[in-house]
């Protein structure tokens, strides 16, 4: 990360209320902000009038069908939610308890980090950092379908608040599909943000689920809006120390 | 039961929705449906992608429900938050982009939502305070906020697209949100909207 000076983030606040930073800008912002008082305070003092804007939009009436389709999808999911697990709803884990996958194909769910890892000769795992609270992790990338990529994970502590992923060398996507990463853990998959890359083939995501104690981050490419499984073997893993 | 929920606050509702109930989100889409909607329609200029936006967006908050944290504001701008997101990533796939720049100041047809009850007769007054606080700030701040904003432009872009430097745009960025800031206080201060 850059290591820049306090104006020159505090000239990016409105750029960071408005989403007019790219995801690696507003990273760095938020890295900032989180031992900048007083940009903070900025950003908490003008957030009301970015907050405002989506309200001054005049109403449009959207089709009754949208919720017909959207209900369809929610009521199915409950259902099958309500069907495959009893577990009660933990803040501090959500994800993991409320979308555990019975769905997940075998391949993954039973065969694990072993079938991950085994995908294509080439794989490296190499740490690339270990300073007292942060580390970087390289990935490891499925070289047959990605032979330009590489990527690596940071994370803070032990992982408890997420991570933050950074890919290179990835091939852009078309317009219906994006990049999920996930993690795993006890042999399931959760799911967490989709993301693009740049024409130069790079970008970045949080990771945002708790890391301690999971086993890997995956990659896979899904459907834009992403999946709750994946649709395919992991293009890029990044194997953690459990 | 659905007379029940009905009268809720949202931040009850979403406990119930959090806690897995259907019913419970098909009151929250009642509710706030139609500001996403109508968000993704300014956003991306035509009713297909802007279903296509909603959709992606309300699932994304029925998947991700147990994220919401009433500590970090209401459930309408959690839920335009996401909106707003989902739309972003929606003109920046460029084919909407380059479509929405082509007609920045045009929308479609609007089929305008009909006032059917005092909450959204309040909404409209509401949007139409909002509209006026924007029209305060000098002309290159607005169109600086509603190109980032609505627009779905980064800083880089909108200053290419302006031509002008980029410091400049993120600076008219942070002094538009400002004066915004203090006109609606003094809105709010002077009973303009609730």
């Amino acid at each position: 990360m850059t290591d820049r000076d306090h104006t020159s983030y505090r000239e990016e606040i409105g750029a960071y209320l408005l989403g007019a930073l790219t995801d690696l800008e507003r990273q760095a912002f938020e890295h900032h902000i989180a031992n900048c008082a007083q940009c903070r305070d900025e950003v908490e003092q003008l957030r009301p009038a970015a907050d405002a804007l989506p309200r001054s939009v005049e109403q449009v009436e959207p089709p009754p069908s949208l919720k017909t389709s959207l209900m369809e999808v929610v009521e199915r999911e409950a259902r099958e939610e309500a069907g495959e697990s009893a577990v009660p709803a933990r803040r501090r884990t959500p994800l993991r308890e409320r979308l555990r996958l019975p769905s997940l194909r075998p391949a993954l769910a039973v065969g694990g980090l072993a079938l991950v890892l085994g995908l294509a000769a080439g794989f490296g795992v190499a740490q690339l950092g270990g300073e007292d609270d942060a580390r970087t992790i390289a990935a490891t990338v499925d070289e047959a379908r990605l032979p330009q990529a590489s990527g690596s994970l940071q994370i803070e502590g032990d992982g408890e608040n997420g991570a933050i992923l950074r890919v290179n060398g990835m091939a852009e996507l078309d317009e219906t599909q994006a990049y999920q990463a996930w993690v795993q853990r006890d042999g399931t998959v959760v799911p967490q943000p989709t993301f693009d890359v740049s024409m130069d083939g790079e970008g970045a995501v949080a990771v945002p689920d708790d890391l301690s104690g999971a086993e890997a981050v995956l990659v896979t490419r899904e459907p834009r809006g992403g999946s709750r499984a994946p649709s395919e073997q992991p293009i890029l893993s990044v194997p953690l120390e459990s | 039961m659905a007379s029940d929920i009905r009268d809720l606050a949202d931040e009850e509702v979403m406990q119930l929705v959090q806690s897995g109930n259907p019913r419970a989100f098909e009151l929250l889409y009642d509710r706030h449906g139609g500001a996403a909607f109508s968000l993704a329609y300014r956003m991306v200029g035509n009713r297909v992608t802007a279903e296509d936006v909603t959709q992606e967006a309300f699932l994304s908050i029925w998947r991700s429900r147990l994220r919401y944290d009433q500590a970090r504001g209401s459930v309408r701008t959690w839920v335009l938050g996401i909106v707003h997101n989902r739309a972003i990533d929606a003109l920046r796939r460029s084919f909407v982009h380059d479509r929405r720049r082509e007609t920045m100041e045009g929308v479609e047809e609007r089929h305008e939502a009909p006032e059917r009850t005092e909450v959204e007769a309040a909404r409209r007054e509401e949007a139409r305070s909002i509209r006026s606080a924007l029209d305060t700030l000098p002309d290159e701040q607005r169109r600086t906020i509603e190109l980032a904003y609505f627009g779905g432009f980064s800083h880089s872009q909108i200053a290419e697209l302006l031509e002008e430097p980029i410091g400049t745009v993120k600076g008219r960025m942070r002094l538009g949100l400002d004066k915004m800031r203090r006109q609606l206080s003094e809105g709010y201060a002077a009973g303009g909207f609730a």
